[in-house]
């Protein structure tokens, strides 16, 4: 479904994304993870447009994606949520999720039509408030949720553009444990229908979604395959997991 | 301090009052104050449509004053070419208000158009540069035109544009057609801010780096809004070419722009009805602070009052972020 071949990006001195190749498939949840500053975020906003790299290609559902601008990205069915929250402030959770799916809809043009009087959007929103955890919020300004809210908005805002490819960069991160819980049920719940690019530094989430793991170190990628390989993978503990969780997952 | 609740009721109010005031004046003798106010309703229309941009888009255009002279002289060259009985790129001149004022929101619209297509591409103080530098490239354009007159600018020597039933040359019928123009294009920014699309300007304002993970290209947005508020400006321009009877490139200088944003911001950006106050005020201002001075022999403020009228503005925006819309209504929730 997503095909990334020999991609790479430098900023100034820095190569951030070193001749990176991937493949994700279609229905698979394909984790990606490094250290702090390996280049995860960078990779994600390449492929989501926000970021142009200097080589390489990267092929969606058949289309090459660089020729495709960032905006229209989401209408071909690739999404992706944000590290750093990042909602409309001032809007209702509820205001947030529509504008999303008023944009899928084709419907940003719409002069007359008043927006928050179409039912068959707010239903809609609702339902998708209601899968998120925040059904309770949905009439809460944006700004006023407490930070896990504020990502589970985050996802709800994401998965309202109905991805094909759902691109998520950290979603746990700032999450309550239950919070974290949920949204790992409500992941699980889309595997299948959707494909997930998921940067996660949570060890625990990523062996119990991951159907294969790509390992990013300094912008390249040491290894990708399955769990169990790579928590046996030598490399990878050296590089990056060496003291960390897979150890304790060992002796566990 | 009302509350937002209050809006219809004050809606109203002004209404009554705006359709009331010729009476009110004439009664008072202080009918050569109807020319005041129809300029009041004309740059309030001006205002508003330049509070679409700087209000709910966050576009703070300072070259807004091009479309309003775009929009004048289009009515200024069409009459000028009508009294000598001449042709402008292959057209006659003409007077006739159906063919000239939608021609005058055409034109300024394609202004905007090329002007915005170019300036959007810029933010932040780069935006603010580029469209003061567009507005002056405007005013040198119109100063260059010989033909109208230079920067004398040019009278319309058969009157104003000429509409079937009314009479636009009767001053009381003039500032009753401004009103309802007024009125429409007010009604229309109204139904536009609160619309779909009105939701994603207020989104792109908040937030606009969000807008392509979402499927939005801002730049179109912010295009359609630009192309919106200057064909606004223009029809502001065009009626006030024929309230003057006179265009010159003066309606295009910064200064103008200046006063527009002046009044956007003393009323309340973001608020339509806070910049039709602020229109109110300023021309109260302009129009008295002089005389004030002048019965005070205060003269060489007489001149310069606008030095007094700067920190007062200073003082308002301190006191009240939402100008005076803010001092007057307290907002919901
Ligand atoms: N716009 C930028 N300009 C310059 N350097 C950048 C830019 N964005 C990222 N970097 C640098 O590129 C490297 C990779 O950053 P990136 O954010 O992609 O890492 P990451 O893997 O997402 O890290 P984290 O786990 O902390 O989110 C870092 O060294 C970072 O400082
Ligand atoms: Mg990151």
């Amino acid at each position: 479904m997503l095909d990334i071949k020999n991609l790479s990006k430098s900023f100034g001195a820095l190569q951030a994304t070193e001749n990176v190749s991937l493949t994700v498939n279609e229905g698979t949840i394909h984790a990606l993870i490094g250290p702090n500053g390996a280049g995860k975020t960078t990779l994600i906003s390449q492929i989501s447009g926000y970021l142009t790299p200097d080589s390489g290609s990267i092929t969606f559902d058949g289309q090459d994606l660089l020729a495709l601008p960032a905006h229209k990205r989401p209408h071909a069915g690739l999404v992706r949520s944000f590290q750093i929250t990042s909602v409309i402030p001032e809007f209702t959770v509820r205001d947030n999720v529509g504008l999303v799916l008023q944009s899928l809809d084709n419907q940003v043009f719409q002069v007359f039509a008043k927006a928050g009087s179409d039912q068959a959007e707010r239903a809609k929103a609702d339902a998708i408030l209601e899968r998120t955890g925040l059904a309770d919020e949905a009439d809460s300004r944006a700004e006023n949720l407490a930070h896990g809210q504020k990502r589970q908005l985050e996802i709800a805002m994401a998965l309202a553009a109905d991805p094909k490819l759902l691109l998520l960069d950290e979603p746990m991160a700032g999450m309550g444990v239950e919070e974290s819980r949920n949204l790992t049920t409500l992941l699980t719940s889309l595997r299948g229908t959707t494909t997930m690019l998921l940067v996660e530094h949570d060890m625990d989430v990523v062996f119990s979604l991951a159907d294969r793991i790509s390992v990013l170190v300094y912008g390249k990628i040491i290894a990708t395959d399955t769990p169990q390989a790579i928590r046996a993978n030598r490399d990878v503990q050296e590089a990056y997991l060496g003291t960390h969780e897979l150890h304790q997952e060992d002796s566990a | 301090m009302l509350s937002e609740k209050h809006l219809p009721a004050f809606y109203a109010l002004g209404a009554l009052l705006l359709v009331v005031l010729p009476w009110i004046l004439t009664a008072a003798n202080s009918s050569y104050l109807i020319s005041t106010a129809t300029r009041l309703v004309i740059f309030a229309i001006g205002a508003v449509s330049l509070d679409l941009l700087i209000g709910y888009t966050g576009l703070v255009s300072f070259g807004h004053a091009a479309f309003f002279g775009v929009g004048a002289y289009v009515v200024g060259i069409l009459a000028f070419h009508n009294f000598e009985d001449t042709t402008v790129l292959g057209f006659d001149g003409t007077l006739t208000g159906l063919i000239v004022l939608p021609l005058a929101i055409v034109i300024s619209a394609l202004f905007a158009l090329i002007i915005g297509a170019l300036a959007l591409r810029t933010k932040g103080v780069y935006f603010i540069m580029i469209t003061l530098s567009f507005g002056q490239m405007l005013f040198f354009l119109f100063v260059s035109l010989e033909a109208y007159g230079g920067d004398d600018g040019m009278m319309m020597f058969e009157g104003r544009n000429v509409l079937p039933v009314i009479d636009l040359n009767d001053r009381i019928t003039f500032y009753y057609f401004c009103l309802a123009i007024f009125a429409a294009f007010f009604a229309f920014c109204h139904r536009l801010v609160r619309s779909k699309f009105g939701r994603v300007l207020a989104a792109i304002r908040q937030n606009e780096d969000r807008m392509t993970s979402i499927g939005i290209r801002p730049y179109s947005a912010k295009l359609l809004i630009y192309v919106i508020a200057g064909a606004g400006a223009g029809l502001a321009g065009a009626l006030m070419a024929n309230h003057t009877e006179f265009v010159s490139p003066g309606l295009t200088h910064w200064t103008k722009s200046g006063d527009l944003m002046i009044v956007v911001i003393l009323g309340g950006i973001g608020t339509l009805i806070g910049p039709v106050m602020g229109a109110f005020v300023f021309l109260l201002l302009e129009e008295f602070l002089p005389i004030i001075f002048h019965e005070l022999g205060m003269d060489l403020l007489k001149e310069h009052w606008r030095v007094v009228f700067g920190p007062i503005l200073i003082l308002i925006v301190l006191f009240a972020k939402t100008g005076l819309y803010g001092l007057i209504f307290r907002k919901n929730g």
